[in-house]
């Protein structure tokens, strides 16, 4: 069986053939199997960004190869453009990018540059406006009429509407309040329910990957440190740490209640999680 | 990629004419400006010649930069040449088939321009080599100061430009990077005809421009906030002195100017 998404010894420089030639990313080998939801962590500059951008074939490899499928897709520019459409990429802040005169418009661009009849644009554009949460009578609307919040769910339909069949968000909750970062969690668990599509997310945030990713992969000094199910990652907290990155907070303050000598298991990773051991905890004391 | 587009083609360096006052280089580059336009024969036009070498020389900036300054302009100098050749006649005819004919006046003519707008460009194009965009608005602004006279706020147009020049690698990296995001919705960039190329363009360039007037509202906030209001009574960090190096490059320059009148005078003109 095919991967949905794999990468062999991926390797792009920045700045090539000057001295100050430096590895973006080297020899990245990823296995990506089709409906999984894959959470990428690194600090920043660790190369997170390039790799994602050489996933849907914006930025060319100097070495190695991308296969989609098990296809390569610089194979030819035919296989190129529609890899476009066939893996989704939300970048960071995907609010900027809107430019229509309105909402429809705006999330029909992707469609439109499919090539697909009017009739399944507007097919499109309504369910993935539905999907995001936008309302109908703001179709008509100009983006840019909208709040910050409303913004990026526009944005966001705007990359669905394509129905891509792997789906990438680069920091998809930066810069929202606490609700929508919930939120917005939520709908990308969803929407990977839904369509089964494969999901890859790219996070600052250890608690986000934590509450949905299938997988982990921690990308330091441009390349694969570590991956595994989030269990086998955020057990590793000392080594996460060297590499300026952490584990949930929540995954924190329980391994600082078993170093008090309070019998907590030690693989918690989400508040819910947390939150159900300390009641049965509590619960358990009173029956005492 | 769009990436390699410079603008303020500073080149590092530590030598003469980066030490000179930048007010002096801006004032003797515009005088030497005017002063090619005086040239009217080869002696001449031979110093002025003679000026941008040794300037390029003393200035230390590589052979190949000042070249590449020289690129842009190439398809110029061939139009120039070309339509000179042909419409200036006169004096000898060195060859004749059908319709084309070269004289004598018509080569020299053309040499002429040509020598001349390579060494225009030569000499203007060193000033920004050896000088830093902020260095040159400074400069800028202090030269066209006696302008206040006229209630011309030339503070106020010094820092637009500054402000103008700083924020172009930011808009660069803008560019990019909505560019990525529209091609990742499959916006095609790179096929078609020139209107549809064209058309490409209005998903960068709205939201762009979107995000260049929320970025200045910002920037005008931030600089308010820290009491910013106008040249006014504003002091400078860096002060400009001029140095003996600068006097040595004024008295170069009337030297020059001089010297081209005398050559004037006496030989013929060519144009």
């Amino acid at each position: 069986m095919n991967y949905a998404l794999e990468t062999i010894g991926l390797t792009h420089y920045y700045s090539k053939g000057t001295p100050q030639q430096v590895a973006a990313i080297s020899d990245v080998n990823l296995k990506i199997e089709k409906g999984e939801l894959v959470g990428i962590i690194g600090h920043t500059g660790s190369g997170k960004s390039t790799l994602i951008s050489h996933f849907n074939g914006l930025l060319k490899p100097d070495s190695g190869k991308v296969l989609v499928n098990g296809v390569d897709i610089h194979k030819d520019k035919e296989t190129l453009r529609n890899t476009r459409f066939k893996v989704g990429l939300c970048f960071q802040y995907p609010e900027y990018q809107l430019f229509e005169e309105t909402v429809y418009k705006d999330i029909a661009f992707g469609p439109k540059n499919m090539k697909l009849s009017d009739e399944e644009i507007k097919e499109r554009v309504f369910k993935a406006a539905a999907f995001v949460g936008v309302k109908k009578e703001h179709l008509n609307q100009s983006p840019f009429d909208l709040s910050g919040g409303e913004k990026r769910r526009v944005a966001i339909a705007g990359v669905m509407s394509m129905e891509p069949e792997i789906l990438i968000f680069d920091e998809p909750a930066a810069g929202l309040d606490p609700r929508g970062r919930k939120d917005l969690i939520e709908l990308i668990k969803e929407y990977r329910k839904q369509t089964g599509s494969t999901v890859i997310v790219v996070s600052h945030s250890m608690e986000d990957i934590a509450c949905m990713a299938d997988r982990v992969v921690v990308i330091n000094n441009s390349t694969v440190a570590m991956q595994g199910s989030v269990d086998e990652v955020f057990s590793r907290s000392e080594e996460l740490r060297s590499m300026g990155l952490n584990v949930p907070e929540i995954t924190e303050i329980f391994a600082k209640l078993r170093a008090k000598g309070i019998d907590v298991p030690a693989n918690v990773y989400t508040v819910e999680q947390g939150a159900e051991i300390l009641r049965r905890l509590a619960s358990g004391r009173c029956a005492e | 990629m769009i990436r390699d587009i410079t603008i303020g083609q500073y080149y590092p360096g530590k030598s003469l004419l980066h030490k000179m006052d930048p007010r002096m280089k801006l004032i003797l580059t515009f005088a030497i400006i005017i002063v090619i336009f005086l040239c009217k024969n080869f002696f001449s036009l031979g110093i002025i010649a003679v000026t941008a070498v040794l300037a390029a020389i003393l200035s230390r900036v590589p052979l190949k930069m000042i070249l590449k300054s020289l690129k842009p302009i190439v398809i110029i100098l061939i139009f120039t040449a070309v339509l000179n050749i042909f419409y200036t006649q006169g004096g000898d005819t060195w060859f004749e088939w059908k319709f084309i004919k070269l004289t004598e006046k018509g080569v020299f003519t053309a040499i002429f321009t040509m020598v001349r707008i390579v060494s225009l460009v030569t000499i203007s194009s060193l000033l920004t080599y050896t000088t830093t965009p902020t260095m040159l608005t400074d400069a800028i602004e202090r030269v066209l100061s006696p302008l206040k006279i006229f209630k011309i706020k030339v503070h106020t147009l010094a820092m637009m430009m500054t402000l103008a020049l700083r924020f172009i690698p930011t808009l660069i990296e803008e560019i990019d990077r909505i560019m990525n995001a529209q091609k990742a919705r499959g916006a095609d960039l790179e096929t078609g005809g020139i209107i549809q190329r064209a058309k490409a363009l209005v998903p960068i360039f709205i939201p762009l421009m979107v995000s260049s007037f929320r970025r200045a509202y910002e920037l005008a906030f931030a600089m308010t906030c820290r009491c910013y209001t106008g040249g006014e009574g504003r002091t400078r960090m860096k002060q400009m002195k001029l140095k003996i190096i600068d006097f040595f490059a004024l008295v170069a320059c009337i030297a020059i100017t001089a010297g081209i009148i005398v050559l004037n005078h006496f030989f013929e003109a060519v144009i």
